[in-house]
Order: structure tokens, then C-alpha cells, then sequence
């Protein structure tokens, strides 16, 4: 027998054939290196048989010197049943189509959930989302990634500490924490007010409690500054003693400047390209042509498709390269001497309380080491020195 | 006379060289499989083919098969397949 499966993907053709003599017909086929098989009677003079569809032109060759009839019944195999499912086309675009739409819904913003925030920042913050284009019913490919809107958002609005966004499926959920709350009055039990390091009293404001120094005193650091046992004798008793007591002191800082620094900048001019990527096969769409710039930066934002609640293993890929220019800066000695005071006095903002204050600086010692200025700094600041100590109360 | 000098020879060879004899006459080699199928080897042609009755010719003579539902299975210049069912395999000679 004939391997089927070959001749399936030629294609296999039904023949009827009218006529006599047609045993003679069949040998003349077969000689001539045809294959036939299914050879039937179908009456006294038809018959029927299966060829290949590569045969014909052999067939056909064969027929003149016989007068016989010749029809094709029927075609089997892979070239008719493409033709036939060609006719059934629009039912594979139909389901062709059932793919392709729920891979376009699944990749769609359906929905923006924003919590923790009082109907009037939830407005706000709806409004700088559709600013941002972050709308229900927009592709998640033209969007900013998580962080980028986060941070976008909590730059862009006033009354917000914190938002946290998370994509979940087709779902953007906000957490938000807003700025203005009341804040929680803290309970605290009966107290002292200690000094937090040695200082000299600028001003005292004192709620409860007894005060125990006086402005213009020189307090040491662990000195009780408002005692919250007041009374005498028997009407003695003790409170939580409240207040704030603003001294001066002082802060020394050392910092160094060097002369010569590197930095880099951004020139502005940038290239974005478009790559899709299929498994780990990376193809462009947009944006051709080599990279011409010489130092550079690259941003890369990935967009994996999703289909349902899966990720493909195919994604939109945009890269951003941006021109970077690295950039010398000499300072003479002066600017230094500028700018490492600035430097001080930004980091020791940071690190005292908002409301503490600034009121002198002074420059206790300079050299130029190494390239590198060095600078002692002394600085006078009033801040709040009060700090609570409980009473621990015997039996 | 010089045909059938060569057909002893080739009688003889088959005979003291232990040889198949379809191979070495031209007879035709005939398999049965029960009464369905029937495999014929080393036929020359169709000479008459119904659903109940093929006549093949050979080398020598005719080979008649006769039964029911006849289909040719495969046919090639030399072999041919038939299914169906066979009744009776009769060698006609003439």
C-alpha cells in the first residue's frame, strides 16, 4: 500500500470513468507509472478509482487513445480542504478575531479605584489622572509606568502625603494618605520637661507645670526645665507638664569642597525607540538607525500584553536614549568657601526640627588640602530644647 | 524449440540451485489472506474486471478470480491487491 500520509498533503482525486474496455484503460495507467487504487465497478461500464492529484496530467495523456469518459468525483487532501476551509473563512476570522479583541480588552484601563481620600482630593486626583491620561477605557501601552504616575501625582497635588498606586488586572488602585488630618494628640502621663542638650534660654512657654529655670540661663543637657510636680506640701501634686522652652546653642561642622568636580548633564537631545519583543527575540517597529551619540543614558519602559489574568511572554518595549554631557566645574576658592557653607547649612536643616532657627554662622578654620577646601563651621541656632521624662511614680 | 529448451534449463537451475520458482519462471506468487483479501505478484495485466469477477493474465495462461464485491485494493505494473470476497481462484490455460 501507498503511505497515505504523502499522498493526503498532495491531495488524492476521485475519478469516474465511462466507457469500454476499460480494463485495458487501467493497465495503460498503471504502466505509465500511476498509482491507482480503490479501483471499483460501478455498473457494466463505470468505474472508479482514486489518483493523485499530481497525476492528472499523466491521466489526461493516457485518455486520448481511449474513447472513454472522464469525471472527477471528488477531491481529498490538504489543497481541497484549504479550499474548502477557504469558504469557511469568515467563521476562522470569527474566532481569529474572539483572540484578538479580548487581548485588546485585556490591555485597557477598566477601571480607577482611589481610597483614603475625601471626595474632594478624590476629585482633584481624578482630574490630574485624566491630565496624565490615565483614563478608564485607554491602552495601558501609552501610559507611564506605576512609579512614573506615582511620583507625577504626589509632585502634581498639594494635599496629599502619600499615594500608592498598584495595576491589578485592568484595575488601577489609589491609596491615598492625605496630608491635612488631624493629627493624633498624643496622651502622655505625668512628665517632666528635660533639656534635650546643653543650651542657653532664648524663651520659655510653659502650658503646665512648674518652671524651674529662667531666660538667659545656661541649661545642661538632662537639666529639668519644667517639673510637673507643683504644689506645696499636702495640695502637692503632679501633672503632665506641658511646653515648649527655646534655647540657643550650637553646632559644629566640618565639610569638603573639592575644586574640581565631574558631573554629567542631559543635553536634551534624545532618540525613543519602539521594539517589540517576542519570548527573548527583540524587534523594532520605530525609530531605526545607530545610536550616534557618544555618552548616553538609556530608559527602557516594558509593556508586557496581556491576555485575561496572564502575561504573554510578548511586550511593547519603549527606549528612550538621551545624550548625556559630562561637564567640568572649577571653583575658585571663594566659590568654594560659598558653596560649602550652603552644603553645612542645608545638612544641618535636615537634621534640626522644622521650626528651630538659624541665627549665626561662623568660620572657624580653612585650608585647601589636596585640591579640596576644608571647612570648620560654627553655627548658633534656637530651637526647641523641651524634651518629656516621665515621672516614674513610687508606691 | 529454443524457448523450451530455455524453460527446462530454468526448471532444472530452480531445482538443484533450491531457488524460488516465481522468481526464476515468472510464476505468479499469490497470497491469500482468508477469504478477503487476495495479493497476486508477477501478473501482466488486467483483463476483465467486475465486482464479481477479475481475470488477470500471466505469463502463461490466466489467473480467474471470482467471488463478491470486488475492489482493487492497489494495482501496480506487477502486483495488484483485491479485497472483497473471494470465492474461487481458478488458472485458465490456454
Amino acid at each position: 500500500m501507498k503511505n497515505h500520509w504523502l499522498t493526503f498533503f498532495g491531495g488524492t482525486v476521485k475519478v469516474k470513468v465511462q466507457g469500454g474496455g476499460l480494463e485495458r484503460f487501467i493497465n495503460a495507467l498503471i504502466r505509465s507509472n500511476m498509482s491507482v487504487w480503490n479501483v471499483k465497478r460501478q455498473g457494466s461500464d463505470t468505474i472508479t478509482f482514486m489518483m493523485r492529484l499530481d497525476d492528472i496530467s499523466v491521466l489526461r495523456k493516457v485518455k486520448r487513445s481511449f474513447p472513454c469518459k472522464l469525471s472527477f468525483l471528488r477531491g481529498e487532501g490538504a489543497p481541497f480542504l484549504l479550499k474548502r476551509s477557504m469558504k469557511n473563512a469568515g467563521f476562522m476570522l470569527g474566532i481569529l478575531l474572539f483572540f484578538v479583541i479580548i487581548t485588546i480588552l485585556s490591555n485597557i484601563v477598566w477601571g480607577i479605584e482611589i481610597k483614603g481620600a475625601t471626595p474632594q482630593t478624590e476629585h482633584s486626583i481624578r482630574k490630574q489622572l485624566d491630565r496624565m491620561g490615565v483614563q478608564v477605557g485607554k491602552s495601558q501601552f501609552f501610559m507611564k509606568d506605576v512609579e512614573s504616575i506615582q511620583r507625577e501625582l504626589s509632585n502634581s497635588l498639594d494635599n496629599i502625603t502619600w499615594v500608592g498606586v498598584v495595576l491589578k488586572g485592568t484595575t488601577y488602585h489609589f491609596q491615598v494618605v492625605e496630608k491635612n488630618a488631624p493629627e493624633k494628640v498624643v496622651e502622655t502621663g505625668f512628665q517632666n520637661l528635660i533639656a534635650s542638650k546643653k543650651a542657653t534660654i532664648v524663651k520659655m512657654f510653659v502650658e503646665e507645670g512648674q518652671t524651674m529655670v529662667s531666660v538667659h540661663d545656661n541649661v545642661d543637657k538632662g537639666q529639668v526645665l519644667v517639673s510637673g510636680y507643683i504644689g506645696k506640701d499636702k495640695h502637692a501634686k503632679l501633672v503632665a507638664s506641658k511646653g515648649e522652652v527655646w534655647g540657643q546653642t550650637w553646632y559644629k561642622s566640618s565639610v569638603e569642597i573639592p575644586l574640581e568636580s565631574e558631573f554629567h548633564v542631559l543635553t536634551g537631545k534624545e532618540k525613543i525607540k519602539h521594539t517589540i519583543k517576542l519570548w527573548n527575540w527583540e524587534f523594532p517597529i520605530w525609530g531605526f538607525g545607530d545610536n550616534k551619540m557618544k555618552e548616553h543614558v538609556e530608559d527602557k519602559v516594558k509593556h508586557p500584553v496581556k491576555f485575561l489574568k496572564w502575561t504573554l511572554p510578548i511586550s511593547y518595549n519603549k527606549t528612550t536614549i538621551r545624550e548625556e554631557e559630562t561637564g567640568k566645574r572649577t571653583y575658585t576658592k571663594t566659590d568654594a568657601l560659598r558653596e560649602g557653607k550652603e552644603l553645612a547649612r542645608n545638612s544641618l536643616k535636615a537634621q534640626l526640627d522644622k521650626d528651630a532657627k538659624i541665627i549665626d554662622e561662623k568660620v572657624l578654620h580653612e585650608k585647601v588640602e589636596n585640591g579640596k577646601v576644608v571647612l570648620s563651621l560654627y553655627f548658633q541656632v534656637v530651637e526647641n530644647i523641651a524634651i518629656g521624662q516621665p515621672i516614674i511614680q513610687g508606691d | 524449440m529454443a524457448k523450451n529448451i530455455a524453460q527446462r534449463v530454468r526448471t532444472w537451475m530452480t531445482k538443484k540451485m533450491d531457488l524460488p520458482e516465481d522468481v526464476i519462471m515468472d510464476l505468479p506468487r499469490i497470497t491469500m489472506i482468508g477469504q478477503i483479501h487476495i495479493y497476486i505478484e508477477n501478473h501482466r495485466g488486467l483483463l476483465g474486471f467486475s465486482d464479481r469477477e477479475v481475470r488477470l493474465l500471466l505469463k502463461q495462461g490466466q489467473l480467474l478470480i471470482k467471488g463478491d464485491s470486488f475492489v482493487i485494493k492497489t494495482i501496480l505494473p506487477e502486483e495488484i491487491m483485491l479485497e472483497g470476497k473471494i470465492g474461487e481462484v481458478l488458472y485458465l490455460d490456454e
